[in-house]
Parts: structure tokens; C-alpha cells; sequence
């Protein structure tokens, strides 16, 4: 099969990450799928679109209108077609344009994600890079970031203290970097278990001029417990979209995540619950007093989250579940109680 | 109620032929240079000729001239002065309630400016007068000192009643926002949506002439690179103010790119400008909004990678409805949704407010009236003419840079309107004497 290729492509890619990168580019160029033959004469960008809208329409590719005109835009320097000057669309796309504007349109019908066909994407104000197999942050993720900037915004104390926050799963580095941009006094810590993760973060922080405030770590939050312990104190916010899919899930995932995304992004195990409740068993050795957890989890996870949390560590506290722009309720809210069997930690 | 009928009669019979018997005081002066800056500058963007522009701007000497004027003047001072007296008073006897003073408070700094400014106009005039006496001196030398002194003053009196009627003419409450303007083509097809995609880039060329930030919110395009409408949200110094007069229907007549017989289509898009009320000054319940997205159905967060990141806002209570997919951003694309919804919202409450305090308004001038037609781009004569003031002036490709003629064009609106304004509190200032 050769879809199987992808996958073992893409799970090598956790391992050996040179090989597998580069696995998943050659394996592109094959020309497996069809694409429409490359016009004799010249078109217009407009003309462009429609062709391949259609061809993606017939060739079953999802948000095919979407996806030729993200591709487009991007070769036209724009964003969105939106935003693309009107005669520009009218006017011929040169040789060289229109053969881009074929090979990258032809990746998609791998089923390749826009984001890693024109490796990029916008994520709140950033820019940012994308790679595969790096996860491609998704909308919610937006929301989560606004929890946090609201919460330490708040914080009366915030612009003479020290606030420093902690990333569990940093992927392209989208939730820290939006962070130090909106908060200039903030410090960032990061970490992911994926080398490419870590790459494309420090990547993006280079890019974005916040490299001096951002420290990315490779680290495991399962294997490198302790190791964390030494290097995480006095934390104000520890943020997280951790991979929290129910591993029966993974199967129907469209081929877009399936084939082109990090697993161990995604899967979080038969309920979901496995890196976030490593996360939340180590959350008070890092957090200082009062300092909060930020959640992006599935929506059937918030009451059994309460739950865990409940019975299982005393230190912290089940704040609230928030809901995302759909209404499902998609963060979680937990706070570090002070704790008197510690006296270090009252000093905090 | 007499300037009331005056005014409006003028107006209307203006539109037609000028009359010249009844007011000749106001538009006799047509041909004679005026002192006053804003009769030359509109002087200047006359079509050659014979002058079209029948409705005429008093010049600030004919304003004080009149007697309501000077009324009003007077009342205002003596309302200043009875409200400092009580606020005096008061401090040593409790005869006010608690808010009664502090809106006296209130009124004695907004009128503090215009009564400074009142009675620096009379210490000039004083002086003027007894700078004349001294004009009859035998002194030559004296005289000559004279002279000079009573020219300065002059100048200073000029500059003075300009001053005061400035201060005379009440902000309206949006003046001082932000605003989201809105572009829709009307009449015409393929023909309205191209000009339409010119007129937006017109405003966008006027933003940057007055150096305000142009962000577009909502794009529509058509097929020919025409615009089906659009949005942008424009902030800067002033830019309601100015930008209100933009308002209506706009009508183009010209051979269209499209057209193959070579036929002249009238065509017409329509300019909405809504202003952008701060956060404070405008509150919307999240519990009535109803937010649209393309993951809004399934189980969305890490199962689903989508790039339609478009967003629908809907405000439940009107059935008002904003959008956009400008951004790749699902949240930037709610935020300017949301502003585009914010703005709407607002303008619709404006506009309750502003029909009730201008009901018996008979020019419309402004915000209101936006299905009026406003302004004729003639392409053929190379001309644009506004109808609320009968103004024209050439030069289409120049005017659509959104340069010097438009802002031309839209100080004359502007100086129109607060002559309107201004006739109007002087006929009020009327009706409330017994």
C-alpha cells in the first residue's frame, strides 16, 4: 500500500529526523497523482484558480476552492485572495509562476495541509514557519493563548514581577511566541520531545526577534521528569496543548493529520489523559504560589480532569472549564494552592 | 422661526435659480473678493464661468452682522456667569443638590474656552475704537501709530470671531471615533462594481493623504476586478469628522470598459461611514452574539486541520450580520468581524438618536439620508459635482487620487455644515425667547 510508505515515513521522522524529512519531500515529486497538464498558452491567476479548484473538486480534495487559492495567494505574495489586488488576478501569470503554482498545487493531491505546502501559516498575529512533521496549530490553540494573556495582563503585580511561563509541547513554538510578543516582560521556557519541534521553534523565535527571551528544550515530559525538576521553578503559567486524541481516534483522522502529522502530537493515549496527567502530577514542583495550569484538551476530558485532579494531586486546584468560539468546552483552568507541609514553598 | 423659514427657503429655491431680490445681503456678494478664507477657497474650485453654486457661505463679518448671532452671544455668557455664581455661592451655602452642581461644573468648563475667547472679541473692539480716536489726532506721527495698531487689531478681531464660532458649533458625539467604511456597488452590473473598486481606492489614497491607518475588513471582489463591496476600518485625527460627509449614493456616467457599442451608462455604488465606538462607550452582550465557523460542526481542536478560517457573526437580537476572510487567522477574522458588527451596531443606535434631534432638519447634510444620491463623477465633461451643495470641480483622474480636490471638495462640506449648524442653534436660541 502506499499510504504505508507515508506512515513509516512519518514515524520515522520521530526518530530519525534527516531521512524522514527528506523521505516525505522525494516521495512528492513522484508524480503518483495526476495533475492537470500544464496549459500551452499563458493564463491568468483567476484562470489558475478555477482549474485547480476543480481538479481538487474531482479528485475528492477537501476545501478544494480554499486550497488553490491559499496556494496562489502565497505564490502572488499575498495571504489570502482577499487581500490580492483585483487586476492582479486578471493579468497572465508568467512561465516560471505558472509551473510554481503547478507543483505545488500538485502536492496537494497527496493530501498534503496547505500550511506544509506553503510552509507557512498565521497563527493570532505571528507569522510562522511550517514544517512537517511539526503539528500545525489550530484555531482553538488561539483561544488558549488570550486565557493566559488575559490572566497575566491582570496580574497586579505584573509589571514589576519577574512572570515566566512554561511550554509542555511546544510544536512550531505558536503558543510561546505569542506570548513573549504580547507580554514584553515575559520569560519563555519550552520544551518538546520531538527534535523537529524544537528546530522550527528556535526557527520561528530567530525569525520573530524573540530568540533572547525563548529557551527550547529537547525533553521528553515522561522520560525527563526529573531533569525538568532541576531546570522549572517559580513558574507563573504553564501552557499546554498536549497530544489528548483517544488513541481509538487516530484511525479516522483525515489523511491531511493522518499522513503528515507527528503522532506523538496527537495521540495521548486509550483515554487521551496520558501527557496531561504527567503534566499535572509535575505542575506543582514547577508552578510558584498561585500560579496556573492552562489546559487545551478534548471536550469529553474537563470532567475527568476535575476528577483525577481531585483525588490525585493535592496542590492543585480545578479552577474552570472555558468553552472555545464552537461552545465545547475545550480549557482547563488549575491553580497551585498554597501548600503548608512545604515551607519553600511558602516563600514563594 | 424667521431665520428658520429664511434658511430653508434659500435652500430650496437655490437648488433651481438663485434669488437674488430677497437675499442680497448673502449671495450679491458673488463677484466681489471676500476677506474671508473659506468664500475664497471655494471661489477657487468654482467651475470657470459663471458661478453654479447658488447655496453661499456667509462670510464671518456677515455673521456677526446679525443680530441673533450677537443674541446668542450674550445668552451664553449670562448662563456662564449665573452658573459660576451658584458654583461660588455654593461652597458656603448648601442650596444645590449634589448633581445639579456638578453639571453646572460640567457647563462652566465646556462654555470656559468660548466665553475667553467672547471677551477677548470685546477688549479688541475697545481698542479699536480708541485707536480710532487717536486716528483724528494732529499728530502725524501719532496717526500713522495708530494705523498700524488698528490694522493688528483688525487682524485680531478676524481671527477672534473665527475663534468663537468654531467654538460655537457642538462636536457630535462621534466626531472624535474611528470609523468603519463601508462600499457597496448599486445600479450598473459589472460597470458599478468597477467603480466602486476605484471609490475604494480613492478613500484608501484620502487615508493616506491625512496619514490614517486603512485596514481592510470585508473584500468582495467581482470577476473583472470590479467590488461587489467592502469594508475597511479607518482611524486617525479627525477621520469621522471628515469622512461622514462621504456618505450617500455616488453615481458614475461614462462609456464603460465593458461596454461595446461605445454607449455613456449611468451607474451608481453607495458610501456608508459608520463610526467606531471605544469599548467604553459601546458594550455588546456576548450572550447575543451567535459565532459562525467552518469548525463549528464535529469534533474540531486536533481532529480537524482546515485553512477556511472565515468568520460569520450574527448579533441575535437584530439579525445584524458581519463577516470576514481576509486573515488566515481564525481569530484576527473574528476581530475585525467583530468590529465591522461593533460599528454597525453603533451606527444603527446613531441613527435613532440623530433622526430624533433632526427630524425637522430640512438639508441633510452628513449621516444622514444615505440613500440620497450625493455626487455625480461625470467622465465625459471631466467633471464632479456635489448636489447637497451644488459644487463642481474637474478633473476626475485627480479627484479619484484622493488628494487636494477631494479634501477640497470635503472641507467645503464641511464648512457648509457648520453653517447649517450654526443657523440652526441661533433659529433655537430664537424660539426660546418668550
Amino acid at each position: 500500500m502506499w499510504w504505508s510508505r507515508t506512515l513509516n515515513t512519518g514515524r520515522c521522522c520521530l526518530g530519525c529526523r534527516r531521512s524522514g524529512e527528506k523521505g516525505i519531500w522525494s516521495f512528492h515529486t513522484r508524480p503518483i497523482w495526476s495533475a492537470p497538464a500544464l496549459p500551452a498558452g499563458q493564463i491568468t491567476a483567476l484562470q489558475a484558480l478555477d482549474v485547480w479548484k476543480r481538479h481538487f473538486e474531482e479528485k475528492g480534495v477537501p476545501e478544494p476552492e480554499h486550497s488553490s487559492q491559499h496556494i496562489i495567494a502565497h505564490l502572488l505574495g499575498a495571504k489570502t485572495i482577499e487581500s490580492v489586488e483585483p487586476q492582479r488576478l486578471t493579468e497572465f501569470l508568467s512561465k516560471e509562476k505558472t509551473e510554481q503554482v503547478w507543483q505545488l498545487c500538485t502536492r496537494r493531491l497527496s493530501r498534503m495541509p496547505v500550511q506544509y505546502i506553503i510552509e507557512e501559516w498565521d497563527f493570532r498575529d505571528l507569522t510562522l514557519k511550517m514544517r512537517p512533521p511539526v503539528f500545525i496549530p489550530r484555531p482553538e490553540t488561539e483561544e488558549l493563548v488570550e486565557l493566559v494573556l488575559t490572566d497575566l495582563q491582570k496580574d497586579p503585580g505584573a509589571a514589576e514581577a519577574h512572570q515566566t511561563c512554561l511550554e509542555i509541547g511546544c510544536g512550531s513554538g505558536a503558543v510561546s511566541l505569542s506570548l513573549l510578543k504580547s507580554l514584553p516582560q515575559l520569560e519563555a521556557f519550552a520544551l518538546d520531545q520531538s527534535q523537529d519541534a524544537v528546530d522550527l521553534s528556535r526557527e520561528n523565535a530567530l525569525r520573530l526577534g524573540l530568540q533572547d527571551r525563548l529557551k527550547v528544550y529537547h525533553m521528553d515530559v515522561i522520560k525527563d521528569a526529573d531533569r525538568m525538576l532541576g531546570l522549572f521553578s517559580s513558574i507563573s503559567a504553564l501552557v499546554s496543548n498536549p497530544p489528548y486524541l483517544f488513541s481509538e481516534d487516530m484511525a479516522l483522522l483525515e489523511p491531511e493529520i493522518f499522513r503528515f502529522e507527528d503522532y506523538s502530537a496527537l495521540d495521548g493515549g486509550e483515554d487521551g489523559l496520558n501527557v496531561i496527567r504527567q503534566i499535572l502530577t509535575l505542575a506543582p514542583g514547577f508552578l510558584s504560589n498561585h500560579g496556573r495550569v492552562y489546559l487545551e484538551v478534548d471536550p469529553r476530558h474537563p470532567p475527568l480532569i476535575r476528577q483525577w485532579v481531585e483525588e490525585n494531586v493535592e496542590e492543585l486546584r480545578y479552577m474552570e472549564t472555558r468553552h472555545d468560539v464552537s461552545s465545547r468546552p475545550r480549557f482547563c483552568i488549575l491553580q497551585k494552592e498554597e501548600s503548608h507541609k512545604d515551607p519553600k514553598v511558602d516563600q514563594d | 422661526m424667521a431665520y428658520r423659514r429664511l434658511g430653508s427657503l434659500l435652500l430650496r429655491r437655490s437648488e433651481r435659480i438663485p434669488n437674488f431680490q430677497n437675499h442680497q445681503h448673502i449671495i450679491g456678494k458673488t463677484d466681489c473678493k471676500q476677506p474671508s478664507h473659506q468664500y475664497v477657497r471655494n471661489q477657487k474650485q468654482l467651475h470657470t464661468g459663471k458661478p453654479v453654486m447658488m447655496m453661499k457661505l456667509l462670510s464671518v463679518d456677515e455673521l456677526f452682522a446679525k443680530r441673533s448671532l450677537q443674541e446668542h452671544l450674550q445668552k451664553v455668557e449670562k448662563e456662564y456667569n449665573e452658573c459660576l455664581k451658584t458654583v461660588t455661592y455654593s461652597v458656603t451655602e448648601d442650596g444645590c443638590s449634589e448633581d445639579e452642581m456638578k453639571a453646572k461644573r460640567t457647563k462652566i468648563s465646556l462654555l470656559a474656552p468660548l466665553i475667553q475667547s467672547i471677551r477677548e472679541l470685546d477688549k479688541k473692539q475697545k481698542e479699536i475704537s480708541e485707536t480710532e480716536m487717536l486716528l483724528k489726532d494732529d499728530d502725524a506721527a501719532l496717526r500713522e501709530l495708530a494705523k498700524l495698531e488698528r490694522e493688528s487689531c483688525f487682524q485680531d478681531i478676524q481671527d477672534l470671531r473665527q475663534k468663537v464660532l468654531e467654538l460655537l458649533i457642538p462636536e457630535e458625539e462621534a466626531d472624535m471615533s474611528d470609523l468603519v467604511l463601508e462600499v457597496t456597488a448599486g445600479v450598473g452590473g459589472q460597470e458599478a462594481m468597477l467603480f466602486t473598486a476605484e471609490m475604494f481606492d480613492m478613500y484608501e489614497g484620502f487615508a493616506q493623504y491625512h496619514g490614517w491607518s486603512f485596514d481592510v475588513l470585508e473584500h468582495m471582489s467581482s470577476d473583472l476586478g470590479g467590488l461587489r463591496h467592502a469594508s475597511a476600518s479607518i482611524s486617525g485625527l479627525q477621520s469621522y469628522k471628515k469622512m461622514k460627509f462621504e456618505a450617500g449614493v455616488h453615481r458614475v456616467q461614462r462609456v464603460p470598459k465593458t461596454e461595446k457599442q461605445g454607449r455613456m451608462h449611468t451607474s451608481t455604488m453607495t458610501v456608508a461611514v459608520l463610526p467606531q465606538p471605544t469599548e467604553i462607550s459601546f458594550t455588546i452582550n456576548p450572550k447575543d452574539l451567535k459565532i459562525e465557523t467552518k469548525r463549528a460542526s464535529g469534533a474540531g481542536g486536533q481532529h480537524v486541520n482546515t485553512t477556511d478560517s472565515a468568520v460569520r457573526i450574527v448579533h441575535l437580537p437584530t439579525g445584524v450580520v458581519a463577516e470576514c476572510q481576509q486573515e488566515r487567522s481564525q481569530l484576527k477574522n473574528r476581530e475585525k468581524a467583530m468590529k465591522a458588527l461593533r460599528a454597525k451596531l453603533y451606527s444603527m443606535k446613531l441613527e435613532e438618536e440623530t433622526n430624533k434631534r433632526y427630524n425637522q432638519r430640512k438639508v441633510q447634510i452628513g449621516t444622514r439620508g444615505r440613500s440620497e444620491k450625493i455626487r455625480t463623477y461625470n467622465y465625459a465633461q471631466d467633471r464632479i459635482t456635489d448636489h447637497r451643495i451644488s459644487m463642481t470641480v474637474h478633473d476626475v483622474k485627480s479627484f479619484l487620487l484622493g488628494e487636494d480636490l477631494l479634501n477640497e471638495m470635503n472641507s467645503s462640506l464641511q464648512d457648509f455644515s457648520n453653517q447649517e449648524t450654526l443657523m440652526e442653534l441661533l433659529e433655537e436660541g430664537s424660539q426660546e425667547e418668550p
